[in-house]
């Protein structure tokens, strides 16, 4: 079953068009990395599908309704939840405060209790520092908080945006087996990183992103050959 | 490099950007300021608001920093003016004057050099305070502009030895004619136009654009706003004392919030950013308060009377600015200079 | 001397309570509300005109009209706003300000509306020697529950901490199911309780309302806000308290001087801008993103 399924998509800022068309489905339980150059425009991708950005035309469904055009505060009810670049927790408020704050686009209030409890098996940080302001944490701690806060909101698609922007290589390896997990749960992951290696080794399909289009996909055998990655990565296409 | 700049700038000048407007405002004046004297004494405090507007065009329309505080530059042009010009038997036998420091009461210039010495006033005390506001960015800038208003508001409205404080200044010496005031006025039209085409307004204009980008070239912000800044308190100060010498008084709370609020309206209801704008601001916002105002008092206007309540003027130009914000931010100029309506020129052209 | 101090603290409170009534906009929608004063101002013509009333009931009263007007204030006009340069909302707003002045004018004339609201107000409470207003005594507590209160709110409530998380980066809490037109209206619905309020100890002391009536409190307020740091709630608080405190001790100090204290508060706004332009409790210089 199609979980998310983008067409034609156009965005951007102002006159300035980032994303040409975009077309790609995901099935539930899937998990894609989108790769490319910086300022390409994966970002704007991630923000356009979460509602932070108004698409200027195509479509997005999630679970074959369609989103696009509505607000970000009512896609992140209807099951979609996006970790941003550079994280953009809340400094200033406490580490519950900012779980709390992922209870509000939680649909289902009632069992907000347990997703606390759940949440905080994956990322211990939680418990062991739930009242200490997020803003002095470590960047790793940081960013298990930003995807806690995400995961309490309950999403079926959970958007990542470079992830392990800025941690050191062992704590990527624990951020990275606790996203397989919530992957093993059941949870269709997109995951935007730069550094495509991390994401090739449990990513279905690599999307290549380029001038604003998909410029090529490859399926997890073809991704792990670097040399087929970096050729479509560079646009070194067929006819080389 | 001054040279170059100048002709830099005059390559972009349009003939009619600058000399419809002109012609719009002398031949309106003169037309309308001989068909009553109520006319004229309201084309001459139109005068006065227009020079008020241009001062703002040329700051807050080029650098986008929205100032409060031009009416102190107004407030201060207005007491040199008047202190400069009022009879030594009212500086010496007013009740409200009584404190008043001699010096002052010994300051005598003629009309023409007191407004002389009003825009200096204005622009110094531009330059003074603009070493520290042109420091200040948006919102912080905003404030400290009204803060700014609020202090020389204070001090002139209590303080009964640099002024008459709270009461009036009468005696006044007043415009004999239409003629000054408008000639002033067109030659503050000139001065604006070609101020905003110069490097320094171009550049200004720049640094509206992009902060940062303009910082990244080099461009010293706080200077050009600082020079910006200077030359509209110079037109401010000159706009004060225009409004004394038309009303033949000065009074402090004339140049409080409700001037501030009437002329920033106008600059906004006509577009800030262009000396056409700031025009057509200021007929539009004066001609619909003058035609409301006739009709308050149950006075025909082109033959036509609706009798309006008190008060109603105030709340349809207060109005007027919040529906312009909302519908066309860019004001009824949309930022541009006068262009001529698409079949005019043609016809020109054929 | 304890009536100098009681007044300097219940002038701070309700300083306090008016600056964070404008923080609280600012903060969801970086605007400055300068037609805050005109929300002041009508629920002080609320309480004269039901002065009939008993004061609870009229007091009530005054609290559902100011919050009425300060949600249709957002929906009508601030709404089409938002997102628009700062500038242009701070104009706006301006232009609201003088648009409802006029129209209190219109209908309640320029002049003064007056009415003796709670005679008992003004009685005299004597103990150990000193002797405090009844007046002044209740604004010092009512100011001190009302802030302790809203500090609940802020501190212990889901929509304080969506409140705080907005004032933060909106963009971010509306990623996280913050609803943007819920919390910016409950905002508003704030702020025209704490005008209110303010209203309310306003129109004891000084009983004399006219279409002006608020506009010095949302002055003085505004430095408030900017002397404590525009986007930090407790900072707006805080800056509001030192106004009002200064202004008190500088009304009863200057002696006849005082009729200048208003020059040296604005004074201290310019020299605190420059140093810190986010305000004493800002962390950075969040003044130059606004
Ligand atoms: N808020 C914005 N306003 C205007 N342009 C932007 C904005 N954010 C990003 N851009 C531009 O859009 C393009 C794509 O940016 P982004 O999506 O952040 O790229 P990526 O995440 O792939 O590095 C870049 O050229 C960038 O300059
Ligand atoms: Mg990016």
């Amino acid at each position: 079953m199609q979980i998310l399924e983008i067409e034609d998509l156009n965005s951007g800022y102002g006159k300035v068009d980032v994303l040409l068309d975009i077309t790609f489905s995901m099935k539930a339980g899937q998990c894609f990395g989108i790769v490319g150059p910086n300022g390409v425009g994966k970002s704007t991708l991630l923000q356009t599908i979460a509602g932070a950005i108004k698409p200027k035309s195509g479509s997005i469904k999630l679970l074959g309704n369609e989103i696009s055009g509505r607000n970000p505060e009512d896609i992140v009810r209807s099951g979609l939840a996006l970790v941003p670049e550079g994280r953009q927790i809340f400094g200033g408020l406490t580490v519950m405060e900012n779980l709390q704050l992922g209870l509000t686009g939680r649909a289902d209030k009632k069992t907000s209790h347990q997703a606390i409890e759940h949440v905080a098996e994956l990322f211990p940080v939680i418990t062991t520092h739930s009242k200490q302001q997020a803003g002095l944490l470590s960047g790793g701690q940081q960013q298990q908080l930003a995807i806690a806060r995400a995961l309490i909101t309950d999403p079926k698609v959970l958007l990542l945006d470079e992830p392990s922007l800025g941690l050191a290589p062992n704590i990527i390896n624990n951020l990275f087996s606790n996203l397989k997990r919530i992957l093993e749960a059941g949870t269709t992951l997109l995951i935007v990183e730069q550094r495509a290696n991390l994401v090739t080794k449990f990513a279905d399909e690599i999307l290549i992103l380029r001038e604003g289009l998909i410029q090529d996909r490859l399926n997890k055998i073809d991704a792990q050959d670097e040399n087929k990655l970096k050729k479509a990565y560079f646009g070194l296409g067929a006819n080389e | 490099m001054f040279a170059k700049s100048w002709v830099k700038g005059l390559t972009r000048f349009s003939f009619t950007e600058i000399f419809i407007p002109l012609i719009i405002v002398a031949g309106s004046s003169l037309w309308l300021s001989g068909r009553s004297t109520s006319l004229l004494l309201f084309i001459k405090f139109t005068l006065c608001y227009l020079m008020m507007v241009l001062s703002l065009q040329v700051f807050v329309g080029n650098s986008g920093v929205l100032s409060f505080g031009h009416g102190s530059f107004a407030m201060v042009g207005a007491f040199v003016s008047g202190l400069a010009t009022a009879p030594l038997v009212i500086k010496q036998h007013a009740m409200s004057l009584s404190n008043l420091w001699q010096p002052l009461v010994d300051f005598k210039l003629n009309l023409g050099m007191s407004l002389l010495a009003s825009a200096i006033a204005g622009g110094v005390f531009a330059a003074l305070t603009g070493g520290f506001l042109m420091r200040l960015n948006g919102l912080a800038a905003g404030i400290a502009t009204f803060a700014l208003l609020g202090i020389t508001y204070n001090i002139l409205f209590n303080n009964n030895h640099i002024g008459p404080s709270n009461q009036a200044l009468p005696g006044v010496s007043q415009f004999s004619s239409l003629t000054l005031p408008l000639v002033l006025v067109l030659l503050a039209m000139v001065l604006v136009y070609f101020y905003n085409l110069s490097r320094l307004g171009r550049t200004l204009r720049a640094t509206r654009e992009d902060n940062m980008a303009s910082r990244g070239l080099g461009i010293n912000i706080v200077r050009v706003r600082w020079m910006s800044f200077m030359f509209s308190g110079l037109l401010a100060g000159l706009a004060g004392a225009m409004y004394a010498h038309v009303g033949g008084a000065v009074q402090v709370q004339d140049y409080y919030l409700g001037f501030t609020f009437f002329t920033l309206a106008m600059l906004i209801v006509g577009g800030s950013a262009s000396l056409w704008g700031a025009v057509l601001g200021t007929i539009v916002v004066s001609g619909v308060s003058q035609i409301l105002l006739m009709w308050e008092q149950s006075t025909p206007v082109l033959g036509v009377t609706i009798h309006l309540p008190i008060g109603t003027r105030a709340i349809v130009i207060a109005g007027m600015l919040v529906v312009i914000l909302l519908w066309r931010p860019n004001g009824i100029s949309n930022g541009n200079e006068f262009k001529l309506p698409n079949f005019l020129s043609k016809i020109k052209v054929s | 001397m304890i009536q100098t101090i009681l007044n300097a603290l219940s002038l701070g409170g309700t300083y306090a309570l008016a600056s964070l009534g404008l923080g609280l906009v600012f903060g969801v929608m970086r605007l400055v509300n300068f037609a805050y004063s005109e929300l002041i101002t009508i629920a002080a013509y609320t309480l004269v005109m039901t002065n009939q009333l008993p004061i609870m009931v009229s007091f009530l009263f005054s609290v559902v009209v100011t919050s009425l007007a300060a949600v249709l204030m957002e929906l009508l006009i601030y709404r089409r706003l938002r997102g628009a340069a700062p500038a242009i909302m701070l104009v706006a707003s301006f232009g609201l300000s003088k648009l409802l002045q006029q129209v209190y004018e219109l209908c309640f004339g320029a002049l003064p509306r007056s009415a003796s609201i709670a005679p008992w107000m003004s009685g005299e409470l004597k103990f150990a020697g000193v002797s405090i207003t009844n007046a002044s005594l209740i604004t010092a507590i009512l100011t001190i529950v009302l802030l302790l209160a809203m500090r609940y709110l802020l501190n212990k409530t889901s929509f304080g901490i969506q409140l705080k998380a907005a004032s933060a980066d909106f963009r971010t809490a509306r990623l996280l199911g913050v609803r943007a037109n819920h919390l910016i209206s409950l905002a508003f619905v704030m702020s025209g309780v704490l005008a209110a309020f303010v209203g309310a100890i306003l129109v004891v002391g000084n009983p004399q309302v006219e279409p002006m009536f608020g506009m010095n409190m949302t002055i003085l307020a505004l430095v408030g806000i900017v002397i404590g740091g525009i986007s930090s709630l407790p900072g707006s608080a805080l800056g509001g308290f030192i106004v009002g405190v200064i202004l008190s001790l500088l009304n009863t100090w200057l002696g006849n001087g005082r009729v200048y204290s208003y020059s040296w508060l604005f004074a201290a706004v310019f020299i605190i801008l420059l140093v810190r332009p986010g305000g004493l409790l800002s962390k950075g210089q969040e003044m130059e993103r606004v």
